[in-house]
């Protein structure tokens, strides 16, 4: 802000005469928001201007000739031999953020610009200040901190909520876990000890038979036949129950199976029926791998299987083809297709309901093992289905997903 | 390893433990073993308890006339008081029945009994089957396997 009188003269439009430059800059001086004042090299004020007067609420009488330390807090004092010994250096300070007092004691904060004033020969006779008033900005730039401080409490608040949400799932997962495994627990307690008393039926049953055969009469002879029976499907049906709960609960870790050696592990457990029925098993390559749990995709091949030798017409011989077709990009369907009795197509999916049973009294069963097909697939990522017509056989599929 | 070893001793005159609290169980395990013709001495006990006093030849048990050391013992998992696998534990523990051939006969098929039970040192692990002709079956070739199996010979108790 150093002035220079004649340079300002030159760039003002058509005036060239001596004095309107400072008439001139004395107008701007005046207009200005900011406060402008001047100082001798002792600290004294020797000029103000109404900007000033507004913003620290002296006249220019009542300041001029005072010591420019009225206009500060008297923890600021110490600030003002610095500035002082800076002007003398012919150093100038640019917009340095302090803190300095009004007439009526109240502080405000401004920004102060202090640049030395020199006479014609170039010496430093005082200085220039002009404070402008940024209490405004101050209470924005605080209420911008006091925003940001919010802001970071509540991410702080939402962070600890999280990790409260987190911890807290974690808690009820363990203790889901618990309860799970209590459950299992439990299921093969009551299982053990429900098998419990379906032996003694059964055995002692047997027993009576074999030992006291020659004493029983045809009928009584039913009658143990009965209880030996009734005793063998709860037995079955409590069975297929824990296989039911051990498939819909129990992790099935997956990897790549042999479609071929888990057909055949199902043939082998089904040999007997396979034998008794004349059964005839068509097997069609090729067989790929699949992603699956193996013991699981037994037990679903040993189920379809067993229902593909019991559900036909009495005399007629089993026929059973078993056979494996890539579908979409990476995905393999697998068919069992038979001769049997068939379904209609409005139950084809009842079928696979836990207990469903669509003739009970001529096929007896305890109508869980579709359902552990279905469960067991379902756990291992495919699906399951049928397609079937009353009296034209079935065609048992699963989907699932091709080994690498 | 080879002097432990001996057929000596034939299987059919020496004792079978059977351990099992279920008294059904036992009545019919004992009429199975006469239709299969297993004429040895049973000893049934029914509980883990019982089982570890027997072995150990303490208290009742003390005389091993009577209470002979068993060829084989056949062990419930599921028992009050002491069960199974804390028999089997304790067995391998004795240095004079670390070799007893300990089989399981339970109703239980859980993975993780039948794990446990090895781990825990089973010799054998049975499933009790629900059909009497199912447990003739298994006991029948039981037999036939026990008769041609060969038995550790055990120090003497205490040692």
């Amino acid at each position: 802000m150093n002035f220079e009188a004649a340079q300002l003269d030159r760039s003002i439009p058509g005036n060239r005469k001596p004095g309107d430059a400072s008439r001139w800059l004395a107008a701007i001086v005046e207009s200005s928001d900011d406060a402008i004042l001047s100082k001798d090299l002792n600290g004294v004020i020797t000029s103000w201007n109404s900007g000033a007067a507004r913003i620290f609420g002296y006249t220019a009488e009542e300041v001029i000739g005072q010591p420019v330390t009225i206009l500060m807090p008297p923890e600021r004092f110490n600030e003002e031999p610095g500035i002082l010994a800076r002007i003398r250096r012919g150093e100038r300070i640019d917009h340095y953020e302090t803190v300095r007092r009004r007439k009526d004691g109240t502080l405000l904060d401004i920004s102060l610009t202090v640049s030395p004033i020199k006479d014609a020969e170039g010496r430093i006779i005082g200085a220039s200040k002009i404070a402008r008033d940024i209490s405004e900005k101050k209470r924005g730039e605080a209420a911008l901190r006091e925003a940001n401080q919010k802001i970071a409490e509540v991410n702080e608040e939402l962070k600890r909520s999280r990790e409260n949400l987190a911890n807290e799932v974690r808690a009820r997962t363990v203790e889901l876990r618990q309860t799970n495994e209590q459950l299992e627990e439990l299921v093969y307690t009551i299982a053990h000890d429900l098998r419990a008393p379906l032996r003694a039926m059964q055995g002692f049953a047997s027993l009576l038979m074999s030992e006291y055969g020659s004493k029983l009469d045809e009928t009584a002879e039913d009658y143990c036949r009965r209880i030996v029976r009734a005793a063998g499907s709860m037995d079955t049906l409590v069975r297929d129950l824990l296989a039911y709960g051990r498939v819909s609960r129990v992790e099935l870790p997956r990897k790549s199976v042999s479609l071929q050696s888990a057909w055949e592990s199902a043939v082998r457990q089904n040999a007997q029926a396979i034998h008794e029925k004349q059964a005839r098993i068509e097997v069609i390559p090729p067989l790929p791998n699949v992603v699956a749990h193996e013991s699981t995709l037994v037990q679903v091949f040993a189920n379809l299987l067993n229902n593909a030798l019991k559900f036909v017409a009495p005399g007629v011989t089993p026929e059973i083809r078993f056979s494996a077709h890539f579908s979409g990009a990476d995905a393999v369907k697998i068919i069992v297709q038979d001769n049997g009795i068939g379904i209609e197509r409005r139950h084809c999916e009842r079928v696979f309901r836990v207990f469903e049973r669509l003739d009970g009294d001529r096929f007896p069963g305890t109508g869980i093992g579709l359902s552990i097909v279905r469960k067991g697939v379902e756990r291992m990522g495919g699906v399951a289905g049928v397609e079937s017509e009353a009296g034209r056989g079935s065609s048992f599929w699963i989907e699932l997903r091709k080994a690498a | 390893m080879d002097n432990d070893v001996t057929f000596a001793d034939p299987f059919g005159q020496r004792t079978i433990l059977l351990v099992d609290d279920n008294q059904d169980d036992v009545f019919i395990m004992r009429t199975v073993f006469r239709k299969v013709g297993i004429s040895n001495p049973v000893q049934v006990l029914t509980n883990g308890e019982e089982a570890i006093h027997y072995l150990s030849g303490e208290g009742e048990f003390a005389d091993r006339e009577r209470f002979p050391l068993p060829a084989v013992v056949l062990l419930d998992l599921n028992m009050p008081r002491v069960n199974g696998f804390e028999v089997l534990k304790w067995i391998r523990w004795q240095p004079g029945l670390k070799r007893l051939i300990v089989e399981v006969l339970t109703a239980s098929s859980r993975p993780g009994d039948v794990e446990r039970a090895f781990d825990a040192g089973a010799n054998s692990y049975l499933v009790k089957p629900s059909r009497m002709e199912e447990l003739i079956e298994i006991m029948t070739a039981w037999h036939q396997l026990m008769n041609f199996r060969a038995f550790p010979v055990f120090p003497a108790p205490g040692s």
